[in-house]
């Protein structure tokens, strides 16, 4: 009848349209005031570890996809998230290169080196950041005070130490901090770990979008909240309460922009929920008493190593007939 | 999950007209062929039974317009196999063969003349699988046929009938039409229903989304039926699913059906089918059908003859094949994407849909980077993430050991999955590859 030729394909025939650069993307414009908070508050040196963190991740995510003859994908904008992502946990003094460095362990050693997306176990974001305070803790050190507007970009950097050490060594400190100041983000920290506003923001404006869903931010800052209400109440002279932990250090960031990352957190619904408490109770256990200030992002590298376990607590498939014993 | 429908459809029915050729495939469900009764330049007349088969898990195929045979050959059909098929080239009479008596008073017959009546008709349940009207009504357990014949079947108990006028896919609006347009047949056959599987509750499930005016809710509720409204979630209309939500209880999968909790589920569409080949002593040969799509502004729900070539429908749409890039059988979800114009419609044939060029959606090979978007919209709550990894690995027994036989192939993971995979393609390839180890063992 006709000669013309049809598509045949399995069914079914349509999409939601929703593919990796629409996550991407959505991921990024959550960010967005994140890192324009950000560079408002620490002027050219964020614009600047933000910009080289960016460039050098697609950068070597093309590179690397070249060197190991794969398609190269970085337009579906997954290097890009993970760029800025990493930036935003560095503080701004960090020397460009130390940056750059940490972004190409991101992209090597984080994503690439397993085989692209969706097969590194590991959060690369978080890889790139523990490699380079491990290997130059001195130079990831350099947070720097917060100055508002033009000031930031026109008066030399201040560099301040982190509420988390300060309130670690003495905890009287807790009254230089107001809960206000450390909710819109006037203290020192990571580019895009210091407003919590700005980050709850993007997180609702994902959950809104259905990019990720409530359950692992909830359980993470619910776990935090619940541990830190536990050990102030037991001895209030020695550990700071639930507003403090939360409102400081990347737990926020990583609650919204870590443990709900695609393909190294758990799926099922158990899974995300444990994932996130996971998360939240390494970090106090770090904060209260390990070997660094701010753990956060070691608990996520931890929970990803646990990932695959949480996810065998799965839900009873439909239609299970129990087997007779 | 909810999808977004193409919207504007009034439910009014059209006739189409008596099509120039028919292609009647001699397997038009599960379970069997048909020997064709038929030779080769033979005149048939409408409604004459062309191929039949001795076994009871068969329908019978009858000629549906009238005219010359012109050949018998392996031809292809919707689920893009060859069957072997009669072809009719018509002669425009549209001449009946001699049936029985209209039947005004069918309720008061027994119901194993009834049942032997529908499995004369040919009539067939759409469902996964297809399978003949009479075989889903009363089964007996092992299929013999002096039950049959003595009139005293072996059934599973079932205490409750759901008529569901949930349309088993968005887009498709042949049940929610069925309602609109038959409310009086559909209540009549399901008293014939009743009739044979001795229910004694019957529901009518609706779904949330579409509603049903008032006259007709109000006219069931005299006669006796519940009502129920289903969750206007895709897909609420498939059994599994749809018993689920109604009374709790899950089937048994992957063997069983919904009588092993004690009910029945029947669309509109059968029980108005059914009406015909009782009262009107008529066998089976004609469909309601969605056509929609590329070029055709609306979509438009047509009577069909039962072997009318999809290209004759769609040059009487005044449809243009050129930018079609995509004919589905079926609906968007579980239809099946045709190659040929040439493919009539069958039995289980629901919907014509054709999509655009720029519309058709193409899947990737890109390997599966675990979001977990599929785990969220599954109603069978499998992991189709990981089962489409084994299935693509070829570890079979991983995804058997996973419950991949559970997967109803509904096709929200793929819809939902940002890698593009084809999930459905995975699982089918997984249980096929699985079962044909099992017969090889």
């Amino acid at each position: 009848m006709s000669a013309q030729k049809f598509h045949v394909s399995m069914s079914p025939h349509l999409h939601t349209g929703v593919a990796v650069s629409t996550i991407s993307r959505n991921i990024l414009v959550a960010l967005a005031p994140t890192a324009l908070v950000g560079i408002y508050y620490f002027g050219w040196s964020a614009v600047k570890v933000l910009l080289v963190c960016m460039v050098v991740a697609v950068a070597c995510e093309a590179g690397m996809q070249r060197i190991m003859g794969k398609k190269i994908t970085i337009h579906d904008g997954h290097a890009l998230t993970i760029g800025l992502l990493l930036g935003l946990m560095l503080p701004s003094g960090l020397p460009w290169w130390a940056a750059a460095v940490g972004a190409l362990i991101a992209i090597v050693l984080g994503k690439q080196i397993y085989g692209g997306l969706g097969n590194n176990p590991f959060n690369p974001a978080a890889v790139g950041w523990i490699v380079l305070s491990v290997s130059y803790p001195g130079y990831m050190n350099l947070y720097q005070a917060p100055r508002a507007g033009l000031m930031s970009f026109t008066t030399s950097p201040e560099l301040a130490d982190l509420p988390l050490k300060l309130v670690r060594e003495d905890l009287s400190e807790l009254l230089s901090f107001p809960t206000w100041e450390l909710f819109i983000g006037l203290k020192a920290g990571g580019i895009g770990e210091v407003s919590i506003a700005a980050l709850l923001l993007g997180g609702l404006y994902l959950i809104l979008k259905r990019v990720i869903t409530w359950h692992a931010p909830v359980a993470c800052l619910g776990a935090a909240w619940i541990f830190c209400i536990v050990f102030s109440q037991i001895d209030p002279e020695i550990y700071a309460g639930p507003s403090f932990h939360l409102l400081s250090g990347g737990l926020v960031l990583a609650s919204f922009f870590l443990a709900t990352d695609k393909g190294t957190m758990p799926v099922t619904v158990p899974g995300m929920m444990l994932a996130g408490a996971l998360v939240a109770l390494i970090t106090m256990l770090i904060r209260y008493w390990g070997g660094y200030v701010d753990g956060v992002y070691f608990a996520v590298l931890l929970t990803n190593a646990v990932g695959p376990l949480l996810d065998r607590i799965r839900p009873a498939v439909y239609g299970r007939v129990k087997e007779v014993a | 999950m909810y999808i977004p429908e193409w919207q504007g459809t009034d439910y009014k029915i059209e006739t189409f007209p008596l099509p120039k050729k028919v292609i009647l495939p001699m397997e038009q469900h599960h379970g069997g062929m048909c020997e064709p009764v038929v030779s080769k330049g033979e005149k048939v007349k409408t409604g004459q039974i062309i191929g039949k088969s001795d076994r009871f898990s068969v329908a019978p195929v009858h000629a549906s317009i009238s005219g010359t045979v012109t050949d018998i050959l392996p031809w292809p059909e919707p689920r893009g196999r060859k069957v072997l098929s009669v072809v009719i080239e018509s002669d425009d009479k549209d001449e009946w063969i001699e049936t029985a008596q209209p039947d005004p008073d069918f309720l008061s017959r027994k119901p194993s003349q009834l049942l032997s009546d529908l499995r004369n008709s040919g009539i067939i349940e759409i469902g996964t699988p297809a399978q003949p009207l009479h075989l889903k009504l009363a089964p007996p357990e092992r299929p013999k046929m002096y039950l049959f014949l003595v009139g005293i079947p072996v059934l599973k108990k079932v205490h409750t009938l759901i008529v569901s006028a949930i349309d088993p896919e968005p887009g498709v609006y042949v049940r929610r039409a069925a309602l609109h347009n038959f409310p009086e047949e559909i209540l009549l056959g399901i008293q014939a229903v009743r009739r044979i599987s001795g229910v004694n509750r019957v529901v009518l499930a609706i779904s949330e989304n579409d509603p049903v005016s008032p006259e007709v809710l109000k006219r069931f509720d005299e006669a006796g039926v519940e009502l129920f409204v289903a969750s206007g979630k895709y897909p609420s209309a498939l059994e599994p699913i749809l018993v689920k939500q109604f009374m709790g209880k899950e089937i048994p999968l992957p063997e069983g059906n919904c009588r092993d909790v004690g009910v029945l589920v029947q669309d509109v569409v059968t029980v108005y089918n059914l009406l015909a080949a009782l009262r009107e002593k008529k066998p089976h040969i004609e469909r309601l059908l969605t056509v929609s799509g590329n070029g055709i502004s609306r979509p438009r729900l047509f009577i069909v003859r039962i072997g009318t070539p999809v290209g004759e429908i769609i040059s009487y749409l005044g449809g243009s094949v050129s930018g079609t890039g995509k004919v589905i059988m079926g609906g968007p979800l579980m239809g099946y994407a045709q190659y040929s114009l040439n493919v009539p419609v069958t039995k289980e044939t629901y919907a014509l849909l054709l999509q655009a060029e720029r519309e058709v959606h193409v899947f990737s090979p890109d390997p599966c980077f675990n979001c977990g978007a599929c785990v969220g919209v599954c109603p069978t709550n499998l992991l189709p993430n990981e089962l489409s990894k084994y299935c693509e690995f070829g570890r079979f027994a991983d995804a058997e050991r996973n419950y991949v036989f559970h997967c109803i192939e509904c096709g929200l993971c793929a819809y939902v999955c940002p890698a593009k995979r084809p999930m459905v393609h995975l699982m089918r390839y997984g249980k096929s590859e699985i079962t044909a180890r099992k017969v090889s063992a």
